[in-house]
């Protein structure tokens, strides 16, 4: 025993220089384990178990009966107050008690993941918080944005004076929630990250734990979501963009009157999100000359845009594949290899004590780089292809007869309900005779100044 | 009748409610701002100062290394650490608390203004005719920018794009190697024409000559062709590459490498190597059988390679000019650092195992520059690598305890390992048609065979060497051992064949010439004998001074190093 | 006429609206279809492969909580319940006690106590620990290597990324099935079947 203290001794001294000795962690039985003849008993190490799968089924149940409920708030009984308490509660629940996560928005990136990735198993729970808010939307709207999102929910809690965003800048702004989705599927497919959840802002106050950093991009989207309505939702949420595209394919989706539109305009300011389509003056032209010209352009020109964009998001396979650890790692090893660094970092050490050759890991960080080349192209060709369509859907234009939600846009919300003359009658605030006898004109902002 | 609908989407509310409203607001927003500058201010705070890795703690302990009794400074440093945990824990509450309390306010306050702008609503300004005119307006600039947006966009990425593949190159799958015999390092065939290192070509100790003098007498001097003295110490072996023989030398003050003419014995040149940057200011200390000067050195051809117990490792042109030189950091070992030199393609390779611990590294030999740093999980060892080219690929198998390891020489990366050592370590490896043998005294000399992996087959545990490397032929294993036996074994299957005592001890190895075995004494005598599974002796040539180095080969010649001199015997 | 041409262009519109909805449809559940051939009704939550940890510190500092979710489990089977522990002292530590020159633990968290001659129980207070690893390296390099890191699911809040397991030099992070959720060492291994 003497002589391994001693030894021990000296292994301890030879520690406090400088010590360049890596170790892996080998389980080596050293020391005996003692046989105890006080009859000391060794405690059990305890093993506290994550939360119970009866939780999860809960969760799911929860988000069906919200999307049910908030459905039918919006369509049936069209009150907004209902649709507001649904969207607290969402947020308490979904929000601070879930703790934002797994939220449907991320489950993008889990579907991606599962379906390139045979070895990840993909729990159902995720399955069905991607699936239930899309199938709802493709029948009834975007029901789920308005009052079952927590991140929505959040944005929405702190709308205090929405501006009105132009409309060309909304269009332009619009663009980025297709990136976003493109690199989030393609970043999640190749393995490199899930980036919607690492660049999420609002999960840092759900958690009551952030970096310094997701502390101060979350309060930046909140102190803009003071004047902006939901920044998030409109200009970058992926998840947002399908459900956008089921909306516009919804049959029955909310109108903003429960009636016959007559063209009021009391209705105009009312959406803090921009959704409302503004009736056509009849006087003023929806088409301009050598419209239809520009149009056949953009058809013809449309295949070389989406093969010029693809190719450019090939070129981007080097850059982007860098944020996978895997690529990164090789570069490193490389780095070193090369002599470029003499100092080696934690990662190299411990993947050259790990035994991997390092052709195995060059070979498999050039595979990697093959598919980002593979999902450049698409994302390249997708967002071009995007890009495109909206042009073209800037020169088509239906004649707007009434005042109508654009479909692709609205949540839901239900706050443009109130402001429709109609609904107050229906609601019994206004008496028929009053609506007929309403003066639009006279109609003021009511000013309240202390 | 002007019924003016006063409260459009009024509701039934007062200015009270109004100006409670904004007066929780303000109450609210004062409060949370007050804590958010607290927390940030906690934030900064434990930046600066990470309570748990302080400095003052860690200064205050090497003082304690130094003064281990001093009890005030152990009261000090306990006194300190507990406020250093209690300050990190107290930060964790903080955070917490604050981010509750926080919470708590800034809810009060969106409740609060949420109220008051709800009390709001947005009707538009009905006298503004306008509007459709803007709407096609916006519509037409939309067109534009979404066009000029989407061109910016793709225009951007392909910058990046572009940008990111000329700077970085696809990770290539296989690495290019090099055809053999280019311009910057010799062929297989090159090396064995000479004797490039450390018991000759790969340091397996075969020589690929015949045609070697086997009689001579260093007393008389019959068949000694030249004999120097060569002025620095050392116990390195002499190399040879055509008709240079290079040898180190180094004392206390200074370290010298050598050039000598094979056939007249002139010293071409000697270069000092004494301003080596990273050089350590006092010189290790080594012991006195092991000397400054332990390791081998070794050449590509072009240009020799030296290594010294300081850690200084220099490569020099066949003019004797430095052509780089730096230190590797200084060993950790208690004798002398005595691994030897080796290269292979455009690598040399230093085994660097010490008391902190196993190293394997590669440096370029054009220029030094390190290819990599292998950390290995063994013990300080004394012994040299040897290069094995198996069939399917060549293997750097080192020696030390308690692992013999095979690494692949371009990378680094460990192949396999099998644990047989023990102890100090400083014979070599000896291989020979798909075995690997190692041996020391005090473990077993062990027979492993090469495969995918690798597998001890056989092992001997008597008569062990403890500096002298074994040597091995196709069939048999030749262990020369410090107290004077030689044992002579069946290389597949550890049959000892014979054993024969020697009135001196050996630590050079045995080298093998053609069918002959060259094995040397202590004292100088070569023993030349026939590599066969009966022990017979073909000559004992005397030398005349104590050596202890490994001979060197070339056609018709052999050089042997004593402790003074440099002897060439041949014609 | 007008009243006709707009009348079918909204049957067509009606037409073409129907068929990419039953389309999408169609999609969405056949995606739905493929996912679930490949799902569990488990949830899968993070843990840390102990033989792959390399002790870098990282697991402290990068956790989404102020206080870290992992932290220092014991495997009593496998303690070797040494005077001079080498995950318990500091290197060079000059004395055997429980003073704190000569500890390790940043925080404390290690509880020395004495059994019998010559053996000493060590336990780890999880309130305390920071999850830096430090134990775990003196414990590895010179002991059993009975200290290591793991998760704890009382308090990893499962995030769908783990910021851990994205900063992790080693790779060492991986998903595991929650009725599955720790990689334990020594005798405890077995509890699970994939140990």
């Amino acid at each position: 025993m003497g002589e391994k203290l001693k030894r021990l001794k000296f292994f301890f001294v030879a520690l406090v220089l400088l010590c360049p000795v890596f170790v892996l962690s080998q389980v080596q039985e050293r020391f005996p384990k003692p046989d105890f003849e006080s009859g000391y008993v060794r405690p059990d190490l305890l093993t506290p178990a994550p939360r119970a799968a009866v939780w999860e089924y809960m969760d799911i149940f929860v988000l069906v009966v919200a999307l049910s409920l908030a459905t039918y708030f919006a369509h049936k009984q069209r009150s907004r107050r209902n649709i507001f308490l649904l969207m607290v509660f969402s947020l308490v629940y979904f929000g601070f008690y879930r703790k934002g996560c797994v939220c449907s928005v991320g489950a993008v990136q889990n579907v991606s993941y599962a379906l390139f990735n045979p070895a990840y198993i993909i729990p159902v729970s995720i399955i069905l918080f991607f699936v239930f808010p899309i199938v709802f939307a493709l029948f009834y709207g975007r029901t789920f944005c308005a009052a079952v999102c927590p991140l929505g929910a959040i944005q929405d809690a702190v709308i205090l004076k929405p501006v009105h965003v132009p409309e060309w800048l909304a269009s332009l702004l619009g663009v980025f929630p297709y990136v976003y989705l493109g690199l989030a599927v393609l970043f999640a497919a190749t393995g490199a990250g899930f980036i919607i959840c690492q660049y999420d802002p609002f999960i840092g106050f759900f958690r009551f734990g952030a970096d310094f950093n997701m502390v101060i991009l979350g309060l930046s989207v909140l102190l803009l979501g003071t004047i902006v309505a939901r920044p998030y939702c409109r200009f970058l949420c992926p998840y947002g963009v399908i459900l956008s595209w089921m909306s516009r394919l919804s049959r029955r989706h909310v109108r903003i009157t429960p009636d016959e539109c007559n063209k009021c305009r009391l209705c105009e300011e009312s959406c803090p999100f921009g959704a409302i389509k503004k009736a056509d003056d009849e006087s003023q032209p929806i088409k301009k000359e050598g419209d239809v010209k520009r149009m056949a352009v953009i058809f013809v020109l449309l295949p070389v845009v989406v093969f010029g964009s693809g190719w450019v998001g090939s070129r981007l396979d080097i850059s982007l594949s860098r944020l996978h650890p895997t690529v990164s790692l090789a570069e490193e090893v490389l780095l070193e290899n090369s002599g470029k660094r003499t100092e080696m970092i934690d990662a190299t050490k411990a993947f050259r004590a790990s035994g991997k050759p390092s052709e195995e890991l060059f070979s498999d960080a050039n595979s990697i780089q093959n598919q980002f080349h593979k999902g450049g192209w698409i994302l390249g060709a997708f967002i071009g292809l995007i890009l495109c369509l909206k042009l073209i859907s800037l020169f088509i234009r239906r004649r707007q007869l009434e005042y109508d939600v654009d479909k692709g846009i609205c949540l839901s919300c239900g706050r443009c309900f109130a402001y429709c003359p109609y609904e107050q009658v229906r609601l019994g605030l206004m008496t028929p005779e009053e609506l007929r006898e309403l003066d639009r004109r006279d109609v003021k902002i009511k000013q309240f100044r202390a | 009748m002007e019924k003016q609908p006063k409260e459009y989407m009024g509701k039934n509310r007062t200015e009270l409610g109004y100006n409670i409203a904004k007066r929780i607001a303000v109450v609210a927003a004062v409060l949370a701002g007050i804590l958010s500058v607290l927390m940030i201010a906690n934030y900064i705070q434990t930046k600066s100062v990470d309570p748990l890795n302080s400095q003052a703690i860690s200064q205050l302990m090497t003082k304690l290394q130094e003064n281990p009794e001093d009890t005030v400074l152990i009261e000090q440093i306990r006194a300190l650490d507990l406020l250093a945990r209690k300050a990190y824990f107290t930060h964790q509450w903080q955070i917490r608390t604050g981010s509750y309390l926080l919470f708590t306010f800034v809810l009060f306050l969106l409740l609060a203004l949420k109220y008051m702008s709800s009390l709001e609503p947005r009707l538009p300004d009905l006298t503004k005719r306008t509007e459709q005119e803007k709407a096609w307006e916006s519509r037409l600039l939309s067109r534009k920018y979404i066009l000029y947006g989407g061109l910016g966009l793709v225009l951007l990425a392909f910058i990046l794009g572009v940008l990111s593949q000329t700077e970085l190159k696809k990770i290539g799958i296989v690495q290019p190697e090099k055809s053999q015999g280019t311009s910057d390092y010799p062929s297989i065939q090159e090396i064995r024409n000479n004797w490039p290192g450390f018991r000759g070509p790969e340091g397996i100790g075969r020589a690929y000559f015949a045609d070697v003098p086997t009689e001579w007498d260093g007393l008389t001097g019959q068949n000694i062709r030249w004999k120097i003295p060569i002025p620095l110490p050392g116990y390195n072996s002499p190399i040879i590459w055509e008709k240079r023989i290079f040898l180190s030398g180094a004392d206390r003050r200074t370290q010298v490498v050598y050039c000598i003419d094979a056939d007249s014995g002139e010293i071409f040149w000697q270069t000092e190597l004494n301003d080596v940057p990273g050089s350590p200011e006092r010189r290790p200390q080594v012991t006195e059988d092991t000397g400054f000067a332990a390791p081998t050195m070794t050449t590509d051809g072009t240009r020799v390679f030296a290594l010294f117990a300081t850690g200084d490792i220099a490569c020099l042109d066949f003019e004797g000019n430095r052509i780089w030189a730096k230190n590797l950091g200084v060993p950790e070992n208690h004798y002398g650092h005595s691994s030897s030199l080796i290269t292979h393609q455009d690598l040399l390779l230093v085994q660097y195992d010490q008391n902190t611990g196993g190293r394997l590294l590669a440096l370029r030999t054009q220029s030094g520059d390190l290819v990599y740093d292998q950390p290995r999980d063994v013990e300080i060892s004394w012994a040299s690598p040897i290069l094995v080219n198996t069939g399917n690929r060549a293997e750097l198998i080192l020696n030390s305890n308690p692992y013999v390891m095979s690494h692949d020489p371009r990378t680094g990366q460990e192949l396999w390992r099998v644990r047989c050592m023990l102890g100090e370590i400083a014979p070599s490896p000896a291989y020979a048609d798909g075995m690997v043998f190692v041996v020391n005294d005090y473990a077993r000399l062990a027979g492993i065979k090469l495969g995918e992996s690798a597998e001890l087959v056989w092992e001997y545990i008597d008569d062990l060497s403890e500096v002298s490397s074994p040597l091995a032929t196709k069939d048999y294993l030749i262990m020369s051992a410090s107290y004077g036996t030689v044992t002579c074994f069946e290389s597949k299957t550890g049959e000892r064949l014979w054993i024969e005592e020697f009135d001196e001890g050996f630590y050079s190895s045995p080298i093998l010439v053609g069918d002959f075995v060259y094995l040397m004494d202590m004292s100088g005598v070569m023993y030349v004998f026939k590599a066969d599974k009966e022990y017979q002796l073909i000559n004992r040539n005397e030398l005349g001074e104590m050596a202890v180095s490994i001979p060197a080969f070339m056609p018709n010649r052999v050089y042997i190093r004593g402790t003074k001199n440099l002897y060439c015997i041949g014609k | 006429m007008k009243e006709r041409e707009a009348k079918n262009r909204i049957k067509r519109r009606d037409f073409f609206q129907k068929s990419f909805h039953t389309i999408v449809g169609l999609t969405i559940g056949g995606l739905a279809g493929i996912l679930s051939s490949k799902s569990s009704a488990e949830e899968m939550v993070w843990q840390l492969d102990p033989n792959i940890c390399i002790q870098c510190e990282k697991c402290a500092v990068n956790c989404v909580l102020p206080h870290s979710a992992v932290k220092c489990v014991h495997s009593y089977s496998m303690c070797g319940y040494c005077d001079l522990c080498s995950g318990y002292l500091q290197p060079g530590a000059k004395s055997r006690d429980t003073g704190a020159e000569s500890q390790l633990c940043p925080s404390g968290a290690i509880k020395r106590t004495y059994i019998e001659d010559p053996y000493f129980q060590y336990t780890i207070d999880e309130e305390l620990c920071i999850g830096c690893g430090k134990c775990v390296k003196g414990c590895n390099s010179f002991g059993n290597g009975s200290l290591y890191l793991q998760a704890r699911h009382d308090r990893c809040l499962n995030c769908n990324q783990c910021s851990i397991a994205r900063r992790c030099p080693s790779q060492a992070w991986k998903r595991v099935p929650a009725s599955q959720p720790y990689i334990l060492r020594g005798d405890e291994s077995g509890k699970y079947l994939n140990g």
